[in-house]
């Protein structure tokens, strides 16, 4: 036979050509699921993105915050029913992805941690099912949400309210905001507006605290024993750190008043010779108890807040900072989130919970809510001694003093209203509470941009413990029936 | 003398048994039934185009069978089979990456087959071939010729490559038929040269035969006329297709390896100056070195590809629910990554299986044409054309070569594609029944 020779060796050249092939296309099915198909640039990922019905997101009441709408053409979109739980919950889009609670919660959101057993899975992928994911359940209240964003309209600034003793958080704003239902339209405009909002200012602020220290240095005092009603001379004096002039949070003449009344006005004076009195070490050790130096996480959310002091560095103070840290307008600066823990922490007779905000979750299909489980320390900053006199200190402060706006009749509400300096401008300070019985209200932080008038901030906090303090009085009128 | 049985059992009268081309036949005609009615659920409704498909297949298949079978002696009818079960999941896979375009192609396959027929039929169809082959060489070369100077892209863009005579509403790839034509030319100019080829002796006159015109004419006539496919048409696949199809030719005919090696010189020679000289060859080469950093821009398509197979893994996403339709132009040029993620690992494996059936079925055909090296030749072009090009459309899909635009024979989308290859089927069947001439 002719050609024998030539054509069998062409033949074997063609088979072995033929398994290469194969081999290569086994090697990208077997290898490329783990490699280039989680490349950012695979449309699959986000076709499969888009497909996802992630899970509704319920306020403590039960009420609907968030959804999921799949449109009659199969299209999935995320509808936000309100716009004053848009900085507490962040957004979610499919070209910029995840913020806020949207962020902190998206494993479960998407159904990432459904458990799903092997038939179930195996049915899904047969059948190309979108993945769904769990609904949950967070500790904002929609009330105490709509109220702060009316009262915060057209400032700038963040508030957070803490439950007292649990640390829930009952609501979060950070104003200016963002609405999540167009966030794709006006990502741009948003992204490089001057007034920020995106940055959550309510836990990633980070602001001179001011005036607001003086809560922590009056604990200072007593602990002390400084005496809380001689009248100090000149107690109402500006403090002048560098070009600063520091003056009370309201207006006074050169007038004396003692260490409780010039807690009550926020007059800085006093505060810098008590500073002065302590010493560097025993400022620093004080404000570190009282857990101004570390940003708590709230696990998920934006990273712990911003740069400045993300190590748990011990706070430096020199000898010839000591005023100007008394006075808050040193290195140290805080988030409204770190002050309204502090509050808490002297609700909860001096021990501050750890705030967080989900509460439950639920699987899709399913009809019961599993509680999230966690341990939750409380972080102790006083002796109960100690925090039920300053409660005392801030009663008399919404009764007599700068905070006086934050007072509503027949509401038990303690409070403190103070100034502080940035950079940019004045800083207006409150930081409240409300409580029905020991140990059990609820804690406010308030900041206001470019605002010299904490007797705003202090109405701001009122208007809001007042709605707080109708809400636990009927829950626990409910709970006694 | 009649040719030797390829077929398990004498064809005539295996109407009620179940022979190995019945079962892939039957394999075949469930396979497109399940698959269109898949497509169908993921559509959410069928169309009377799905089942004008799967009728037009089923009659094809069914009278093109019985005619081989009742006309013939002994047909390889196995290689029907397998050119049906391949066209009828081409058609399946146009219907869902490109469904506009599956009634012309179902079309095309009413005509394929009848051509099929008519070459497998024609019992003088090799002899034929034979005589009038300088005719269908000038006829061949002056459509290429033509196409040179009326080309046309159906597409329409500027940029595409003007491959196409147009008539009317019907668009012809000359480049198709005149692969079939040029094996015809080359098997029979061999098949008489071939014993002078051989004569001049390999190990003996080494010298000789490098510097023979005999070799080197023919080479030299091909690799120029490979060139002009590059330089004039900017039609890569076709000119390496060409020139590889011609070297395996030539080295069947005259024993000499030396030949494959000049050969594969030839085109790395010609890839070199086609890389500095043509755009063309520089962005597939390219691309195939770097697709990586590139995979948002020109390398899109073959990162895509790539995913494609990735997406597929084992069993594949099942029809109609993966997504290659992200990779451009996949309806034509890749086919073959669609049915990756469509059906995955086995699906790839099962395309591949049958190429490999059917060429090694083509090159045993060329192995029983004792005495007849028109014949034996002839089988070793067409298989060689039907292998080489699976592999370097595969290949590059798989960016293990740089890409050619070549179709992947009997599944592309594409008239002249199918009408050839069923063709070229029609003349290895048809050599599988011929008398010695």
């Amino acid at each position: 036979m002719q050609f024998t020779r030539e054509i069998t060796r062409l033949l074997a050249a063609f088979i072995v050509s033929l398994f290469i092939v194969a081999g290569a296309a086994a090697y990208w099915a077997v290898v490329g699921p783990d490699t280039i198909l989680g490349r950012d640039d695979n449309p699959r990922r986000v076709v499969a993105e888009a497909r996802i019905r992630r899970g509704a997101i319920y306020d403590r009441n039960g009420e609907v915050l968030v959804e999921t709408v799949v449109e009659n053409d199969g299209a999935v979109r995320r509808n936000y029913l309100y716009p004053a739980t848009a900085s507490a919950l962040g957004y979610y889009s499919l070209r910029y992805g995840v913020g806020g609670a949207e962020a902190a919660y998206d494993s479960i959101l998407r159904g990432d941690t459904v458990t799903r057993d092997f038939g179930e899975t195996l049915v899904n992928s047969l059948l190309h099912r979108p993945q769904e994911g769990s609904d949950i359940r967070v500790s904002l209240d929609l009330e105490l949400q709509t109220v702060i964003a009316e009262a915060m309209k057209g400032q700038t600034g963040a508030v957070v309210m803490l439950d007292v003793p649990s640390g829930q958080i009952l609501a979060l704003a950070s104003v200016p905001t963002f609405d999540p239902n167009t966030l794709d339209a006006d990502w741009e405009t948003l992204r490089s507006a001057e007034s920020q909002p995106f940055f959550n200012r309510a836990l990633q602020g980070s602001y001179q605290p001011g005036g607001t220290l003086q809560t922590p240095l009056m604990a200072a005092a007593l602990l002390y024993n400084r005496p809380l009603n001689v009248p100090l001379q000149p107690a109402t004096r500006p403090v002048q750190i560098d070009d600063l002039e520091l003056g009370c949070a309201v207006r006074l003449p050169e007038i004396a008043l003692s260490l409780r009344e010039s807690y009550a006005f926020a007059c800085p004076f006093p505060f810098a010779v008590l500073g002065e009195a302590l010493g560097p070490a025993t400022l620093a050790a004080t404000l570190e108890t009282f857990g101004l130096t570390r940003q708590p996480t709230l696990p998920g959310f934006t990273a712990p807040a911003t740069a400045p002091t993300p190590t748990p560095e011990a706070l430096v103070i020199g000898r010839d900072d000591v005023i100007a840290a008394a006075v808050g307008q040193h290195d140290l600066t805080v988030s409204p989130l770190q002050m309204a823990m502090l509050a808490a922490g002297i609700v909860n007779d001096g021990n501050a919970p750890l705030p967080y905000m989900l509460l439950e979750t639920r699987a899709p299909g399913a009809s019961v809510w599993e509680p999230v489980q966690a341990i939750r320390p409380t972080s102790p900053i006083a002796t109960m001694n100690t925090a039920r006199q300053l409660q005392d200190l801030m009663r008399y402060a919404v009764a007599n003093g700068a905070a006086q706006n934050a007072g509503r009749p027949n509401i038990d509400i303690g409070g403190h209203a103070s100034l502080a300096y940035a950079g940019e401008g004045p800083l207006s300070w409150f930081i409240g509470f409300t409580t029905i019985s020991a140990r059990r209200g609820v804690a406010i932080a308030v900041v206001l941009e470019n605002s010299a008038d904490p007797g705003l901030a202090a109405d701001i906090g009122g208007t809001a413990l007042a709605v707080a303090h109708g809400q636990l009085q009927a829950a626990s009128a409910n709970s006694g029936a | 003398m009649p040719a030797e049985a390829l077929t398990l059992e004498n064809a005539q009268d295996t109407r009620f048994r179940l022979t190995p081309d019945a079962l892939i036949l039957a394999i075949a005609g469930i396979f497109l039934l399940t698959n269109t009615a898949a497509l169908a659920l993921v559509r959410g409704g069928i169309s009377p185009r799905d089942i004008a498909i799967v009728v037009v297949w089923a009659t094809c298949a069914l009278i093109g069978r019985r005619l081989l079978v009742t006309r013939l002696r002994q047909p390889d009818v196995l290689l029907f089979s397998l050119a049906m079960f391949l066209s009828g999941w081409g058609l399946v896979l146009i219907n869902r990456l490109a469904a506009p375009f599956a009634e012309r192609q179902t079309l095309w396959l009413v005509i394929a087959v009848a051509g099929l027929l008519l070459v497998a039929l024609t019992p003088r169809t090799l002899r034929l071939l034979r005589s009038f082959r300088y005719t269908l060489l000038v006829a061949g070369l002056a459509l290429l010729a033509s196409t040179i100077i009326f080309g046309e892209n159906p597409s329409g863009l500027p940029a595409a490559p003007e491959l196409w005579l147009r008539f009317g509403d019907i668009y012809l790839q000359p480049s198709e038929p005149l692969k079939i034509v040029l094996v015809v030319f080359l098997a029979s100019y061999l098949a008489e040269q071939y014993p002078a080829l051989r004569a001049e002796g390999i190990d003996t006159h080494l010298r000789r035969i490098a510097m023979s015109p005999r070799v080197f004419g023919p080479i030299l006539l091909m690799w120029s006329l490979s060139i002009v496919f590059l330089v004039w048409q900017r039609d890569l696949g076709a000119a390496i297709l060409f020139f590889a199809v011609f070297t395996i030719l030539l080295y069947v005919a005259s024993g000499s390896a030396l030949i494959v090696l000049s050969g594969a010189a030839l085109i790395v020679f010609a890839g070199l100056v086609g890389y500095f000289a043509f755009d063309v060859v520089r962005l597939r080469v390219d691309v195939w070195l770097h697709p990586w950093p590139e995979a948002g821009g020109r390398a899109y398509q073959i990162v895509q590809s790539l995913m494609a197979f990735a997406a597929g893994g084992p069993f594949g996403q099942g029809i109609g629910q993966g997504l290659p339709t992200f990779i451009p132009v996949v309806h034509s040029d890749f086919a073959f990554a669609a049915i990756a993620e469509e059906w995955g690992l086995l699906g790839v494996i099962t395309l591949i299986a049958c190429i490999a059936v059917l060429v090694t079925r083509g090159l045993k055909l060329a192995l029983f044409q004792r005495g007849r090296p028109f014949n034996a030749l002839l089988a070793v072009g067409l298989s060689a054309i039907l292998a080489t090009q699976s592999l370097l459309i595969m290949g590059g899909v798989l960016k293990l070569v740089p890409l050619t635009g070549v179709t992947l024979p009997f599944l592309s989308y594409g008239g002249s594609s199918l009408v050839t290859n069923f063709v070229l089927v029609g003349l290895l069947i048809r050599i599988s029944v011929s008398e010695a001439a």
